[in-house]
């Protein structure tokens, strides 16, 4: 049996369009550049310190824990003890807006270094449940939760956004292509939508 | 087996990297008994039957060294601290 993926090459990215059975629309997935992106990480010793300053300078609460927080335009996700990734709901220069951090962070600006996946439908989390080992039950994984782990051995980093069923996935960008192909073999039984953002 | 990363939670082994004993400790090189001290660093190994404290690396999580309580014969996960002690 031939799959639709047969007809791409593993190095480029599966076209636009819906696969999957006719008529059935379980899953629905947007890729898109982050608009701005870069990590911070405290300097020894310098996690409180940090948390203080984001707090005073750009009003952002790092909580010291996988969760997703947003302020000022400005998402933070718990990437590790004292790391955090920041992704900016518009284009900016996010290094020159997060320079008053400088003294108590590392800060990488990571913008070309990922892509994002935006899952959302009723059967996003069967999708999921074929690759991700992280219980994703409202109550286990309620909005706001974040996680880094391994899908399909490529590396994430995911959150689920509040109200519907929506999670979106942060994927270093040699990885897109055999991610979107994990999420199409994967999603194409329950009719799975597949687009890029403009 | 999955282990308790303090940071990230229940996690699959898969998703460390072993790295060993975790109760060894670096002998002093100015030691005039260094050669011996850093041989049995390097090379010797106990090779406990029930609990022992050894080092995960979170490779696909947090990226920190987890230090793990864990039974050799029954793989049950006592406790797991971050290295560096504070969390």
């Amino acid at each position: 049996m031939t799959s639709a993926l047969d007809t791409f090459p593993v190095t480029q990215m599966p076209a636009d369009g819906h696969y999957g059975p006719a008529g059935i629309h379980g899953v629905s997935v947007r890729v898109f550049d982050p608009p701005a992106l870069a990590l911070l990480a405290a300097r020894r010793g310098g996690a409180s310190a940090l948390t203080v300053a984001a707090h005073a300078t750009l009003g952002l609460a790092l909580a010291d824990a996988p969760r997703l927080a947003r302020a000022n335009g400005l998402g933070t996700i718990g990437a590790g003890p004292g790391r955090w990734l920041v992704l900016a709901e518009a284009p900016e220069d996010l290094t020159a807006r997060l320079a008053p951090l400088a003294a108590h962070a590392a800060i990488t600006e990571q913008t070309d270094g990922y892509v994002g996946f935006e899952l959302s439908g009723v059967r996003t989390r069967d999708v999921l449940a074929k690759g991700v080992a992280v219980d994703l039950d409202p109550a286990a994984f309620p909005p706001g939760a974040a996680a880094t782990t391994n899908v399909a051995h490529i590396n994430v980093t995911f959150w689920r956004e509040p109200g519907e069923e929506r999670f979106v996935f942060l994927v270093a960008r040699s990885y897109r292509v055999a991610f979107a192909r994990f999420l199409i073999a994967s999603g194409a039984e329950y009719g799975i939508a597949f687009a890029h953002r403009g | 087996m999955r282990i308790p990363c303090p940071y990230c939670g229940a996690r699959d082994a898969s998703e460390f990297a072993y790295l060993g004993d975790a109760t060894l400790t670096r002998p002093d090189p100015a030691a005039p008994d260094a050669d011996e001290a850093f041989h049995a660093y390097v090379y010797l190994r106990d090779n406990p039957a029930g609990a022992h404290s050894e080092w995960w690396y979170h490779s696909g999580g947090c990226r920190r060294w987890v230090k793990v309580a864990r039974d050799t014969t029954s793989h049950a996960i006592a406790g797991a601290e971050l290295a560096g002690g504070a969390r």
